[in-house]
């Protein structure tokens, strides 16, 4: 039941699906992204200098993907190619998440279920963490005051408050939490606070608390590079913060297509596990 | 009333027009929901005009953005009682497929058991003219960029308006939220949408449309506080000819959306039981002189709208009560005894009488609690 960890329906398959049925169904997922810069061969030129805005701030705004690096069998890929941290958050760590004991229990515990206690199997938010390594694609949209991140996963948004504002002392716990940004030189620093118990930082059941602070360092390093270095800081979870750089590519010339969990939602009933 | 407290309240009303049973679930969220601090939805909005009291100056003028186009941006509360219910409210008999028509008359039976706010699936093209009629779509918050206009609604959903001059897709693949292209005109940003898959509903009462909807949306800020709204549907599969609605929207100054999540603690299914008949069926008759003592407007007490306190009409035709909320429509009423009445778009409404006999006020029931509406006229 490993396969349930991926989404039902996914991009690949509304792309095999689609030139089956309607031979010129969604083009707009070709549509031509505007103003990259190009090489002289006329290829995208992925190490240009990241765009800016008109206040001067680096422009994060573009069609991201996790970086690919879980590599596909000699057969090909089942599924979507995946980036190594949705399966594992602490996949780049050495020596692994640092656990509370009973952190370290659950994560066991849900490995030997198949992971089918996984919030996403009932079709509720993934955490924000999991929004960045999932392998479905997301849209920053910013603007002054605010940064805003469209997911094709449940076609749900987050948003980034960069007004200036304090976070709360005693914020209503969300899924999405309450976050506020500013720049830090070239790096928008997020804090996130106010999260909902309980959600999971990856697809292998890394907990989060609501005890959760995420710290995020989005830093576009050129034009076709986006690194986010997260600190979860969740003493509930974890003995001590640790810190992951997770990376992201641009999407060029196509656009997010929704993926609704919850359409024809089958899967609940064919979970297996302990 | 804080800002906070009424977008709580908010939360509340939406609820509470909502179909009948998802009361059970309302219930249970809104009891854990209303201790908790919200502190965020009291931050105050920057940048907007003030009266000398602080108070937002909603008649001010509409803000533009630096290319001198109207500024949308914002946090609003979508206002649409009439066809947030019902979306053909204004066409005539005949003018609506009858397959469609007994399929709307079938959803209402069935007590909108298949309804996207209880599958937890989004509305679709719904979203424009579902007002505060639904927790998912009570609020919008417009985000505003040169090449794009992102809509996002409490439910986590958001809708792409492209800006960039792109086409509409002329054979989209059907989706949830569409495919929507936008321009200006003038003032007016004009919104062209295509590509909606045909599973949502367009309205609470389940008025179903086709894969080959249409619609266009002009959206006018008339003032900082004030977005109208207009809706053209065109969907010649079920409807005889395209028709335009008109809603509105009201600034919803310093304040935030607060996220909803349908599927948290999901069971509106397995308690969503019964037919419209049950209720029917349990009705008994009420003297025609008692039904006649209860005719008049009646408005709520304390208002729970900042603005526009909520209002209900009671009239009689024939030998049964009819009850109206805020304009979405007459809907006849059940009688359970000679003062307790079921019916109101899923609602309860019990009369009472003072002491020298006029009836003086009535209570609209939800499970959320009593709400005291007096009696006006």
């Amino acid at each position: 039941m490993k396969s349930h960890v991926f989404p039902a329906i996914t991009r690949a398959i509304v792309l095999l699906a689609a030139p089956l049925a309607v031979p010129v169904a969604a083009q707009w997922v070709n549509y031509p992204t505007a103003g990259v810069p190009r090489l002289p061969d006329g290829k995208p030129n992925l190490s240009a200098p990241a765009p800016r805005t008109a206040d001067g701030h680096p422009d994060l705004s573009g069609l991201w993907g996790a970086e690919v690096n879980v590599p596909c069998p000699p057969d090909g890929c089942a599924d979507l190619p995946l980036n190594r941290q949705f399966l594992d958050i602490g996949s780049r760590l050495e020596g692994g998440l640092p656990f509370q004991p009973w952190a370290a229990a659950v994560h066991t515990q849900r490995s030997a279920d198949n992971d089918k206690a996984a919030p996403s199997t009932r079709c509720l938010p993934y955490s924000d963490v999991e929004m960045h390594t999932t392998p479905l694609y997301r849209k920053i949209v910013q603007v002054p005051g605010l940064l805003a991140i469209l997911n094709e996963h449940d076609a749900f948004h987050r948003q980034i408050y960069t007004d200036g504002r304090p976070l709360p002392m005693d914020p209503q716990p969300s899924w999405r939490g309450y976050s506020s940004g500013k720049w830090d030189g070239d790096t928008l620093v997020v804090q996130t606070v106010g999260f909902r118990d309980a959600q999971w930082l990856d697809m292998g059941g890394s907990p989060m608390t609501d005890a959760a602070r995420l710290t995020e360092r989005f830093r576009r390093v050129d034009y076709g590079h986006l690194e986010i270095d997260i600190t979860v800081d969740d003493p509930k979870a974890y003995t001590k913060p640790w810190s992951t750089t997770l990376k992201q590519l641009i999407v060029l010339d196509t656009e997010l297509l929704d993926y609704i969990c919850q359409e024809n939602e089958k899967d609940v009933a064919h979970l297996v596990g302990k | 009333m804080p800002s906070g407290n009424r977008a709580r309240g908010q939360r509340e009303v939406a609820r509470m027009t909502a179909s009948a049973i998802v009361s059970i679930v309302s219930l249970l969220s809104a009891t854990l929901c209303a201790p908790l601090a919200a502190q965020w939805l009291d931050h105050p909005t920057p940048g907007i005009p003030r009266a000398p009291d602080g108070k937002p100056n909603l008649s001010a003028a509409a803000p533009k953005t630096p290319d001198g186009k109207p500024d949308l941006s914002g946090v609003w509360y979508r206002l649409s009682p009439k066809y947030g219910r019902n979306i053909a409210a204004d066409l005539k008999p005949g003018e609506v497929q009858p397959w469609a028509e007994t399929l709307v008359q079938q959803r209402h039976e069935n007590l909108s058991k298949d309804s996207m706010n209880t599958l937890c699936l989004p509305l679709g093209p719904a979203y424009t003219t579902a007002g505060d009629g639904t927790t998912s779509a009570g609020m919008m918050k417009i985000v505003q960029s040169p090449g794009l206009i992102v809509i996002l609604n409490p439910d986590l959903t958001y809708r792409q308006v492209y800006m960039d001059g792109r086409a509409l897709e002329t054979t989209p693949n059907p989706n949830w939220m569409g495919y929507s292209v936008g321009r200006w005109e003038g003032d007016t940003l004009v919104v062209d949408s295509f590509g909606f898959n045909d599973r949502t509903w367009l309205d609470s009462e389940g008025h179903p449309h086709s894969e080959a909807l249409r619609t266009t949306e002009r959206y006018r800020r008339r003032n900082l506080g004030t977005l109208d709204i207009e809706m053209t549907l065109s969907d010649p599969a079920v409807y005889a000819k395209p028709w335009t609605v008109a809603v509105s929207a009201e600034l919803a100054a310093d304040t935030e959306m607060l996220e909803y999540v349908c599927n948290e603690n999901n069971k509106n299914r397995e308690h969503w039981v019964g037919t419209a008949a049950d209720d029917r069926k349990s009705g008994i008759k009420v003297a025609p002189e008692i039904l006649t003592k209860y005719i008049g407007t009646y408005e709520e007490q304390p208002k729970f709208w900042s603005h526009v306190p909520r209002t209900v009409q009671i009239t009689v035709s024939g030998a049964a009560l009819f009850g109206d909320m805020d304009g979405r429509g007459m809907t006849p009423l059940v009688a359970l005894s000679e003062t307790s009445f079921s019916g109101l778009y899923g609602l309860g409404v019990d009369f009472v009488r003072d002491d020298q006999g006029p009836v003086t006020q009535l209570f609209v029931k939800h499970v959320s609690g009593n709400y005291k509406f007096l009696r006006k006229k």
